[in-house]
């Protein structure tokens, strides 16, 4: 799998145009009970406890409205992101102190086949640079508008 | 957590994080300067709930291995790739006790 399709560690089942937390907390805990959901996960609380604590060490909104929450864990059988979109905005103690509007969780198994968790998260944060991707993904409405953003 | 499994899997999960965290920073993420200390200091309170034979072992996984604890997939461990007899992994199931692979040792976790 090339670390270019980014679209393919996204699914439908796990992507939210409207998603709604009051708080970073419930937010992250409300998305790890998605993963479990959709199947991807069974231990949503070891999953939860992961990334509850890599916010503990510095928080993953890194500016612009955007927080990526990442990290490995065991209890993930592959690597998988999750897209919300909050509408109203979430405060995530990000670099810039602004307001989070969308956010992208992602997990990985602690070793796959082809070690693209880094990498992935490096393509994902350069994606997330540009501007002109940044308001398109504010304006998406619906994942195949997305998957048409991301595979441009 | 609900069982020794739990927390050892948990201990795997922290490691990874702290074995991580300069290739995490480097891509941009903030992590405070005190962060590893944070992670170190949750490691020891994590494995002071864990029995000592148990923590020991998982050390010494981890020394031969890096990793201690591997996933079941098709009824194989993911470490060593042996076939799972069937009475260990009825065993796994019912109890969610700590089961170590016949062929290499590991600690095994069961996914799904």
């Amino acid at each position: 799998m090339a670390i270019d399709d980014l679209i393919t560690y996204f699914r439908e089942d796990i992507f939210f145009e409207d998603f709604i937390a009051d708080t970073k907390e419930e937010a992250l805990d409300k998305l790890v009970e998605k993963f479990v959901d959709a199947g991807i996960i069974k231990n949503k609380e070891l999953v939860a406890e992961m990334l509850h604590r890599r916010e503990s060490i510095g928080s993953t909104g890194i500016g612009k409205g955007i927080a990526v929450p990442h990290g490995r864990t065991t209890a993930a059988p592959v690597l998988t992101i999750a897209f919300a979109k909050v509408n109203a905005g979430l405060d995530w103690d990000s670099l810039d102190g602004k307001p989070v509007h969308l956010i992208f969780v992602v997990i990985a198994p602690p070793f796959e086949e082809s070690n693209l968790y880094l990498p992935v998260l490096g393509r994902l944060v350069e994606f997330l640079s540009k501007e002109s991707n940044r308001n398109r993904l504010n304006d998406v409405t619906s994942f195949d508008e997305f998957r048409e953003l991301l595979t441009e | 957590m609900k069982n020794q499994l739990d927390k050892l899997v948990a201990l795997q999960d922290l490691d990874l994080m702290l074995q991580e965290l300069k290739e995490v920073e480097a891509l941009g993420f903030d992590v405070k300067s005190e962060g590893s200390d944070t992670l170190k200091n949750a490691r020891s309170e994590m494995i002071s709930k864990i029995p000592k034979p148990l923590l020991g072992n998982y050390e010494r996984l981890r020394k031969r291995y890096k990793r201690a604890i591997v996933p079941i997939k098709d009824d194989k461990c993911l470490g060593c790739f042996m076939k799972l007899p069937t009475y260990l992994l009825t065993h796994m199931q019912r109890d969610e006790q700590v089961i170590t692979c016949e062929g290499c040792g590991r600690i095994l976790y069961w996914l799904m």
